[in-house]
């Protein structure tokens, strides 16, 4: 909570959930949105050409603490989350220990609540040490305050098991975060199989492991009645199945990291360990079958998959390398230069794939800039060109290929619960 | 054109130019190979490290008699994956040998793009000796020497390599080679093992060994692991030779004067029979010769192009 | 800018080569040896042996054998340039073994090429005697080398070179040249 209050003005104001696009006057009080002519001597604000809308959640955030501090550390990766305009993300569990037990969450809570500047909503284990195995402790991990499962960076390849897990979360009313990957056609793949797998002459990560689990999630949807929701698909399959499923009103989601929607296989002929992620960048094709899935509502959340690794981790043989890429403080620019500035969607679209998109997947209602609710905010320029430069990140960890790039559009400042978490320097 | 790069890493970064003046600069050492004094002193007050962080006999004994007529000083080491990477990082040990006044490291390595990798943070000139599935620069400069010599040409020349296509970095350093130089090449084997995609950059793709090899002026043979059978590539080594083996009776299918070519070691009568290997289509042991001119010659340009 | 200054014609190197022919089959015969062979060092001391051979045919009647040497793998300046030409065919038609041998070259300087070429034609042989004849001495020797026939001696700053050509495609480019190099 925040005792400031302000004013913002001239700002053009996206607040999907309430269908509002227009430039208006926002209040902030007590740490809520307020009526702008109800507070006493606010701080004026002045926002003309700049963007306000509630503040960005990430359904898809690591953030290595506990096990891994040098890489991330709940601080650093909440600092990164305010710099890149999420005032909401969720904990991915594969942390060393992992968050399969309500210990571990109690940990995060409490870790976040004295150490974090945005919101940290815990996310739990679907199964013990994420082994895929035998089930977690489902129910004491909601009453811990878990918002969601997962075994992300795994992913259950017993099928009966998976099935009971969704059975069982949705009488806990637990969505389910799937990393959909079958393990007999990944094994030993370090990127995308295909044209540049062959060349390169590395071993590749079938698309067909992603489609065949997206395929097996839909059915168990479909069957359970329960949400799934796809962590960051990456195949063209992927999202024409979850297209066909929408259609038929199955529960399931899908989301789309920045870097499958920027990248491709062809990166990895330089051998930069940066754009070895899991799922592995995939073919032109594929990603432009992913915009294509974005712009008619197929995909409905950017999510980061932000998976921060030490320099050193990185710094070694490709094979070797660590999976995963950083995402927090490049989203917005990437996402927007991809997505807004070519012309695929416009800005309240975009603005959804970041706010009410992952908020219905979690189950949050009138996520919205409505008198009354917290003052989540996000404010940013959309004319803003710059370049990417790694070593201004609030994040632990420079494991991005985007260093260097030019980029348009930029947080301009963030606020959590009415307190400015981030403001440009 | 002259010689500018102080790293080898693949053919698929060089030029024809560049693959051309490699392949007559092995001409000269070839002769100086042949004469009663062999060697040169021209890598005089050179020191070179052979790295095989992979095991190998043949390209490392190959390497190390071209380092030694050309005078240089050699150290070899040999390293296990699984020791180093429990221990400091392969980085960290090149640099370590870097540290020692080195100017060439020639480095052999189970992965893709180690080499790459490495050279990016050195100082010094490095050789691929092999990395992974991806690329032997030297194995498949001297097949391009070797054919050049017996043919007179590159251009032109339809060239069928044959075997595991997919885990081999011989078959992917021809292919870029010989492409560069004009040549029409076609990857064959079981379809397991010769995946599709190689179609995209110009070379056919063939999984019947009668058509694969009917053309060809050239039949280059790959090793045939047996763990890739372990692994559901294929059933047999025996089916393999039933259906992608070379014997006598393929060869009455090809041109009389087709050459027949392989990096060894040779699996004989998997891969091919002994009538074949020891035939006299066969340059098995020819290519074993220009190997050491082709090392000879990268190694020379190569140092020559290290600034210390 | 570069100045490029001709020193000596093509008239007057004709008369030059004629001169260190007959010099040769002086030396030769005073050492009573017919059985002589001359060794050219690319790049241009292979013209300059093959115009030697010419002079020398015209005036013994016989054609003394020549063999092209290139120096590329003695050379002392190893890894001190940035790039590396191609390494020329090195042709030796004769056995190097006792034999008395003439290297040519177009221009003596520093001696490091020579000192290069006997370490290169000694891995071919033991020669009996090596003769050294050049177009040009320019006179700043580095090593204790000096030829035994000379066309011309010149003697230009340091900082200048001096070139020959033999077969331009414009008659006019050929002669012995200094020419001074724009520094950078």
């Amino acid at each position: 909570m925040s005792d400031a209050s302000y004013i913002f003005k001239g700002a053009r104001v996206i607040d999907p959930a309430r269908g509002v696009d227009a430039v208006m006057d926002i209040g902030v009080a007590g740490g809520c949105i307020v009526d702008p002519g109800e507070i006493a001597n606010p701080e004026v604000v002045d926002l003309s050409g700049k963007i306000l809308s509630p503040g960005f959640i990430d359904l898809h955030v690591h953030l290595r603490q506990p096990g891994n501090n040098m890489a991330e550390t709940i601080a650093s990766g909440t600092a990164a989350a305010a710099a890149g305009g999420f005032t909401s993300i969720v904990a991915m569990p594969n942390t060393n220990p992992p968050a399969d037990n309500a210990g571990a969450i109690e940990f995060l809570r409490q870790t976040a609540a004295q150490k974090g500047v945005v919101r940290v909503l815990p996310c739990g284990c679907m199964t013990k040490n994420y082994e895929g195995k035998e089930m977690a402790g489902i129910g004491s991990l909601k009453a811990a305050g878990v918002v969601a499962l997962s075994d992300d960076g795994r992913c259950i390849q017993d099928h009966s098991l998976m099935r009971h897990v969704v059975e069982y979360a949705k009488s806990f009313n637990l969505p389910i975060l799937d990393h959909c990957e079958e393990q007999t056609l990944a094994a030993g793949g370090v990127m995308h199989e295909g044209k540049w797998s062959v060349l390169l002459g590395m071993n590749g990560i079938s698309g067909a492991a992603e489609e065949l689990m997206v395929a097996r999630n839909i059915i168990l949807a479909r069957q359970i009645g329960w949400k799934i929701h796809m962590q960051h698909v990456s195949v063209k399959e992927s999202v024409e199945l979850l297209r066909n499923a929408r259609a038929k009103g199955i529960p399931v989601t899908g989301e789309a990291t920045p870097h499958h929607i920027t990248l491709t296989d062809e990166c990895i002929k330089s051998y930069d360990t940066n754009y070895k992620m899991n799922p592995p960048l995939r073919s032109e094709e594929d990603r432009l079958a992913l915009i294509e899935g974005i712009a008619d509502g197929t995909i409905t959340v950017i999510a980061t998959d932000h998976a921060p690794h030490t320099r050193t981790a990185k710094l070694v043989e490709f094979d070797y390398a660590p999976f995963g890429i950083i995402g927090l403080e490049t989203a917005l620019s990437l996402c927007y230069t991809e997505l807004v500035a070519k012309g695929v969607i416009n800005l309240a679209a975009f603005v959804k794939l970041l706010t009410t998109g992952p908020a219905e997947v979690l189950g949050i209602e009138n996520y919205s800039l409505a008198e009354g609710r917290p003052a989540d905010i996000v404010i940013f320029d959309p004319a803003r060109k710059y370049v990417i430069d790694a070593d201004k990140f609030k994040s632990n960890s420079r494991n991005t290929p985007f260093n260097g790039r030019e980029v348009v559009c930029k947080v301009c400042a963030t606020l959590v619960g009415g307190k400015v978490v981030y403001r440009e320097a | 054109m002259e010689w500018t790069r102080k790293d080898l890493l693949s053919l698929y970064d060089l030029s024809a130019e560049e693959i051309t003046f490699l392949l007559d600069t092995a001409g000269e050492f070839k002769k100086v190979s042949e004469r009663k004094v062999k060697k040169v002193p021209a890598l005089r007050g050179k020191t070179v490290v052979n790295f095989f962080v992979e095991p190998s006999t043949r390209t490392r004994v190959s390497f190390e008699l071209a380092e030694q007529r050309l005078s240089a000083d050699i150290v070899n080491m040999q390293a296990q994956v699984s020791s180093l990477r429990k221990g400091e990082t392969l980085l960290d040990t090149v640099r370590n040998i870097e540290a020692l006044q080195v100017d060439l490291v020639v480095m052999r390595h189970s992965t893709p793009g180690a080499q790459d990798f490495i050279a990016r943070h050195l100082k010094c000139g490095v050789v691929n000796a092999g990395d992974g599935a991806h690329s032997h620069p030297t194995q498949a400069l001297l097949d391009i020497f070797t054919i050049r010599e017996k043919r007179g040409r590159i251009a032109g020349l339809n060239v069928t390599i044959l075997g595991d296509i997919l885990h081999s970095r011989v078959a992917r350093s021809n292919m870029w080679g010989l492409l560069k130089l004009g040549a029409n090449v076609t990857l064959a084997g079981p379809s397991t093992l010769v995946p599709r995609e190689f179609e995209s950059v110009g070379v056919k793709v063939c999984h019947n060994l009668k058509e694969a090899v009917r053309d060809a002026d050239v039949v280059n043979l790959l090793r045939i692991q047996h763990e890739r059978q372990a692994s559901g590539f294929f059933p047999s080594t025996s089916e393999y030779a039933r259906f992608f083996g070379i014997n006598r009776e393929t060869m009455k299918l090809m041109k009389p004067d087709a050459l027949i070519m392989h990096p060894g070691p040779i699996n004989r009568d998997v891969e091919l029979t002994s009538e074949v290997a020891d035939g006299p289509n066969s340059v098995i042991l020819e290519q074993v010769t220009n190997g050491l001119a082709v090392r000879m010659a990268v190694l020379f340009l190569v140092a020559g192009c290290v600034k210390k | 800018m570069t100045l490029r200054k001709r020193l000596y014609s093509p008239e007057e190197i004709s008369g030059a080569v004629e001169r260190m022919a007959g010099a040769i089959r002086e030396d030769c015969r005073n050492a009573g040896c017919d059985d002589y062979a001359l060794v050219g060092l690319y790049q241009q001391g292979v013209p300059l042996a093959e115009r030697l051979c010419d002079a020398l045919e015209r005036l013994n009647g016989r054609r003394p054998p020549m063999a092209k040497l290139d120096i590329s793998l003695y050379r002392d300046d190893f890894g001190k340039r940035s790039a590396l030409p191609l390494i020329r065919e090195t042709v030796i038609p004769f056995d190097v073994n006792d034999t008395r041998i003439i290297l040519v070259d177009d221009v003596l300087s520093t001696g490091r090429t020579i000192r290069a070429a006997l370490d290169a034609l000694t891995d071919y042989g033991r020669p009996g005697v090596i003769r050294l004849a050049v177009l040009v001495d320019r006179g700043n020797p580095e090593f204790p080398i000096r030829a035994d026939f000379v066309g011309f001696g010149c003697n230009p700053p340091s900082d200048h070179k001096v070139a020959v050509q033999f077969d331009a495609d414009d008659p006019g480019e050929n002669g012995i040249f200094e020419v001074e190099w724009k520094k950078y």
